[in-house]
């Protein structure tokens, strides 16, 4: 029984500040860290295991942005999960853009990140008459439990009509 | 012979020479493996969306980007170690089925890097414009650049 509405059904005004979620976790491949590499950041630290040895990283890592991409794919496992079959409450929105984005230690094959997010802030700004705008903190771990990346986005969530009425 | 830090200036300005051009497929298969949203999957639902039409992830984009500026950096040799950070991000147009992208990268500032000796950076913004020359991403990126191996040395 679920008497609270579904993370992806609630709106804009249903979402609180402080609201904190261990999202996802993903073990990074070195053939998907190599894959990623070649199409989007073809550096030899992203796509030769052995020419990468004698770089400044001392062995392959994960581009920073295969990192973010991969926060995507947990962002919208962990919202279908709870949507649970509520088909019309894609009530979540295009992201505006980030500010912030850090890279802290390298990812390296092998590596398992766990993503987390907390809810900052909230707009009184109204985007095209309907959206509201969600700014989190998103942040992913390794297994060392040291922190690897931390960046904050904007991301648009429907107001309520009856709020804006 | 390659670039190193002390040869880059606040106010260089490089352009791609190389355009990508983003199919169907590539659109598609990036969604699939990272954001399987409907309106990246299906063209009925994107035409219904915000976006008004089947578009790129964000994320895609942003990768791009990164593939724009990698490519412009080999061009010139310029010897990136890598990427600290990125001040900020904004997406202003979505990017449709077989739009084609290009970027302009300017230096904004260049500094030593704090406990690394031989390591210098440079801050630079990435304007991506579709082939309307229309903006569709603007990043800043703090790139990691090598001193010239003498002065690696020196700083030793």
């Amino acid at each position: 029984m679920h008497d609270r509405p579904y993370i992806r059904s609630r709106w804009f005004e249903d979402i609180p500040v402080g609201e904190f979620h261990v999202f996802g976790s993903h073990t990074f491949s070195e053939l998907e860290i190599i894959e990623f590499g070649k199409k989007y950041a073809p550096e030899v630290y992203h796509t030769d295991p052995v020419a990468a040895l004698d770089t400044y990283h001392r062995g392959i890592i994960a581009s920073g942005w295969h990192l973010t991409a991969v926060w995507m794919r947990m962002m919208v496992d962990y919202m279908e999960h709870f949507a649970r079959g509520v088909q019309d409450g894609r009530r979540n929105g295009a992201g505006l853009g980030l500010q912030d984005l850090e890279w802290f230690e390298p990812v390296r094959p092998g590596h398992t990140l766990i993503y987390t997010y907390e809810i900052i802030e909230k707009s009184d700004k109204v985007v095209r008459d309907k959206w509201g705008i969600i700014k989190s903190r998103n942040e992913a771990f390794n297994q060392y439990n040291n922190k690897v990346m931390s960046f904050t986005i904007d991301i648009l969530a429907e107001r309520n009509p009856e709020s804006l009425s | 012979m390659p670039v190193y830090w002390g040869d880059l200036n606040v106010g260089d300005n490089f352009v791609t020479t190389q355009s990508l051009t983003l199919t169907r497929d590539d659109i598609l298969e990036f969604a699939a493996e990272f954001d399987p949203q409907p309106y990246h999957l299906d063209k009925e639902a994107a035409e219904n969306s915000i976006f008004g039409g089947l578009c790129a992830s964000g994320w895609q984009v942003s990768a791009l980007m990164m593939r724009l500026l990698t490519d412009t950096l080999h061009e010139r040799e310029i010897a990136i170690l890598g990427v600290a950070s990125v001040q900020q991000v904004r997406w202003k147009l979505p990017v449709f089925v077989d739009d084609s992208l290009d970027a302009q990268v300017t230096i904004t500032d260049s500094n030593e890097a704090s406990g690394q000796p031989g390591v210098g950076t440079v801050d630079v913004n990435v304007e991506v414009t579709n082939q309307n020359q229309a903006p569709v991403i603007s990043v800043q990126n703090r790139l990691l650049i090598a001193h010239a191996p003498t002065e690696a040395a020196h700083a030793r």
